[in-house]
């Protein structure tokens, strides 16, 4: 059959985010694809240069429209570095609370996505609805469902009262009961594990070489986790297990992201149950001294880089935001090829591209 | 003369045959969007919806077949209502005919072929992609369903679909005798209507909208509404083939089961649609000729034993 070249994106039904892939196929077969990025760039690491560092903190919560709090805990982190701030404790948890939120709702996200791509309109109902309840918590906490505007330089912007503990408590419950049903669909559902399994599976050397991060490396065996190997402060003391998986393929994504829902549930409710009392915030001036600083969080995706560095004014001399989608793009063309048509929306979703966020 | 025209235009011909075509539609977004916990259309949407394509700019890529394009769905609608007409409706069919299964079967067939065709007149990659994939799907489907749907005519020694369904007032509903038979009728019938988990060749994730992304407006409108019809048909011919009452039941009670089991087979697809994935191409041609066509061999020869 003759070879044709199909377009994806940057408006495309499969596309959340606009995206372009030129793929070569030959009948059903795809032979290989050219990846085009740079449609969604906001120029964002430039603009923080021109920002005061309280404005960075609004700007860098605008990278991504997902994991919003998890890049202004990052930026604040850097900053309270070079500030030599001593948090309160309950800063520390208040902001790991919400990041565990986050990652709870961008998995339920991603499922739902993943679901819907292969044909599963009820699955992809069913986790969204689920992921509600979360976003109604974080709305409850933060006033915001998608930007959260939690942080600030110093500290957080709002405490937990009496009410929150025991709400985010019954979420956790109810999540739990609903995350066993989604296990059992994921666990032993036929045609989805026939849609998965063994779809363009990568080795933990390949994931190692194109330096990839978070679920899809930890789905092919890698170990790696920033929670547990550069934690920020609260994760020090709390109790979770690094999830990986031997396969690498969809399917192992799959079951990687769901166990970490259920670890991040637990979490949840440690940090309710341990979080101590005190302030929630201390005053930070608006000049940070000159020196440079790497902070690393682990964002739902994976290792969140920032690089910042200071020259005693009060703006950044210069931000470097590296998100974990942006090595993930990396192993796109080395998954797409030697498949089918019907499995490009699988190694698609299965990545988990977070396109604002790489294009920044 | 009057009574043809009756027969043609208002039952069970054209009239019905759409009324009932956006009430099951109605009724299977309704299940759906219950299953997806959603509300769901109010009673009247199919209708809307047919209505707003109505009225919608009838556009097409340059390099695209005007002529097959207006010819295609046309000549799909005018299938689908010829074979609405043969199919009895609770025992009442007026143009009933020896062999008239097999002419149903093939004029169900035409839209899928009408279908690979506008794939690959309407110049789009997408459309060229779904035509092949329609093709495909209708190698892997067809073999089993025909098979099938033969085991009751063999069983009813004849092939016509009024006298099978009478026969079963004798011989009680099919089902019971060929319940793997009925099961391959669903999935050929799954198939052929290109619904859910076996819309392969317009997997929106896939290929867009597959040989109809380049229609729109009254083409479009068109060619659901021969979706909607081709439904309508295929599972009045399942009804009639494999669960006939309309013997058994006092005749009052008739024509409230025929469509309360033409409804339980909505729920049947719709429930369908909602637990499986879509199936690959190659999964599915898998599935057809190493798993439906040997079982359909497997119910025919059990059907012609029971004969012997």
């Amino acid at each position: 059959m003759d070879k044709m070249n199909i377009p994806i994106g940057p408006q495309h039904p499969l596309l959340k985010e606009p995206l372009r892939l030129n793929i070569e196929i030959s009948g059903e077969r795809v032979l290989g694809g050219i990846l085009r990025l740079g449609y969604v760039h906001r120029g964002i690491e430039k603009l923080a240069q021109t920002r005061n560092y309280n404005q960075n903190v609004s700007l860098t919560e605008r990278v991504c429209g997902i994991c919003s709090h998890v890049h202004t805990t990052t930026f604040c982190r850097a900053v309270e570095a070079l500030l030599g701030l001593e948090l309160p404790e309950r800063v520390h948890y208040i902001r790991a609370l919400m990041c565990e939120m986050e990652r709870i709702h961008s998995h339920l996200l991603w499922l739902g996505i993943l679901a819907k791509h292969i044909g599963l309109e009820m699955v992809f109902m069913h986790t969204w609805h689920d992921r509600e309840s979360i976003l109604d918590v974080m709305e409850e906490l933060s006033g915001g469902r998608v930007a959260h505007a939690v942080n600030q330089i110093g500290g957080v912007r709002f405490d937990l009262d009496e009410d929150h503990g025991p709400m985010v408590d019954s979420t956790v419950k109810k999540l739990k009961v609903d995350y066993e049903e989604l296990l059992d669909v994921i666990e032993h559902d036929t045609t989805l594990k026939a849609r998965t399994q063994g779809i363009a599976p990568l080795s933990a050397e390949d994931m190692k070489k194109y330096c990839v991060v978070g679920p899809v490396a930890r789905a092919s065996g890698v170990d790696v986790d920033m929670r547990r190997d550069d934690p920020m402060p609260p994760y020090d003391k709390l109790d979770f297990q690094v999830i990986t998986h031997p396969d690498g393929d969809a399917w192992s994504r799959t079951y990687v992201r769901l166990q970490e829902i259920r670890q991040s549930l637990h979490l949840c409710k440690q940090i309710i149950d341990d979080i101590p009392e005190g302030p929630i915030s201390v005053r930070a001036p608006r000049k940070v001294p000159a020196g440079e600083v790497v902070m690393r969080s682990e964002a739902p995706r994976g290792e969140l880089f920032y690089y910042l560095r200071s020259d005693g004014s009060e703006y950044p001399a210069r931000l470097k935001i590296r998100t974990p989608t942006l090595p993930a793009l990396g192993i796109l063309p080395e998954q797409l090829s030697e498949i089918h048509i019907a499995d490009i929306p699988v190694v698609l979703a299965g990545i988990d591209l977070c396109i604002a966020c790489a294009d920044r | 003369m009057a009574e043809s025209l009756f027969y043609l235009l208002i039952f069970p011909g054209i009239s019905f045959q759409l009324v009932c075509g956006w009430f099951f539609e109605w009724f299977d977004r309704k299940l759906q969007a219950r299953f997806q916990r959603r509300v769901g259309p109010r009673w009247f949407q199919p209708l809307a919806d047919l209505l707003k394509l109505f009225s919608k700019e009838d556009l097409l890529p340059s390099g695209a077949n005007e002529f097959a394009a207006a010819a295609l769905p046309l000549v799909s609608l005018g299938a689908v209502l010829t074979a609405g007409v043969y199919v009895p409706i609770a025992g009442f069919s007026p143009a009933s005919f020896e062999g008239d299964l097999i002419v149903i079967v093939f004029l169900l067939s035409v839209p899928t072929l009408a279908y690979y065709l506008a794939g690959i007149i309407s110049a789009g990659i997408y459309s060229v992609l779904g035509g092949g994939r329609s093709l495909l799907q209708f190698f892997s489907y067809e073999v089993p369903l025909l098979v099938a749907l033969s085991g009751p005519a063999v069983m009813a020694g004849s092939w016509s679909i009024r006298e099978i369904s009478s026969i079963q007032a004798e011989m009680g509903p099919f089902i019971l005798f060929q319940p793997i038979g009925f099961i391959l009728a669903v999935v050929g019938l799954i198939g052929k209507l290109k619904r859910s988990p076996l819309d392969i060749p317009k997997a929106k994730s896939e290929v867009v909208a597959g040989s109809l992304t380049e229609f729109g407006g009254v083409k479009l409108a068109i060619w659901n509404t021969v979706m909607n019809i081709q439904a309508v048909v295929g599972i009045f011919l399942l009804v009639n083939l494999y669960s006939s009452w309309s013997g058994i039941v006092a005749p009052v009670l008739a024509v409230p089961v025929f469509f309360l089991e033409s409804v339980l087979m909505i729920f049947v697809l719709s429930a369908a649609s909602a637990v499986f994935a879509r199936l690959r191409i190659d999964q599915l041609a898998g599935l057809g000729w190493k798993v439906l066509v040997p079982l359909a061999l497997l119910q025919l020869l059990v059907v012609i034993l029971m004969g012997v």
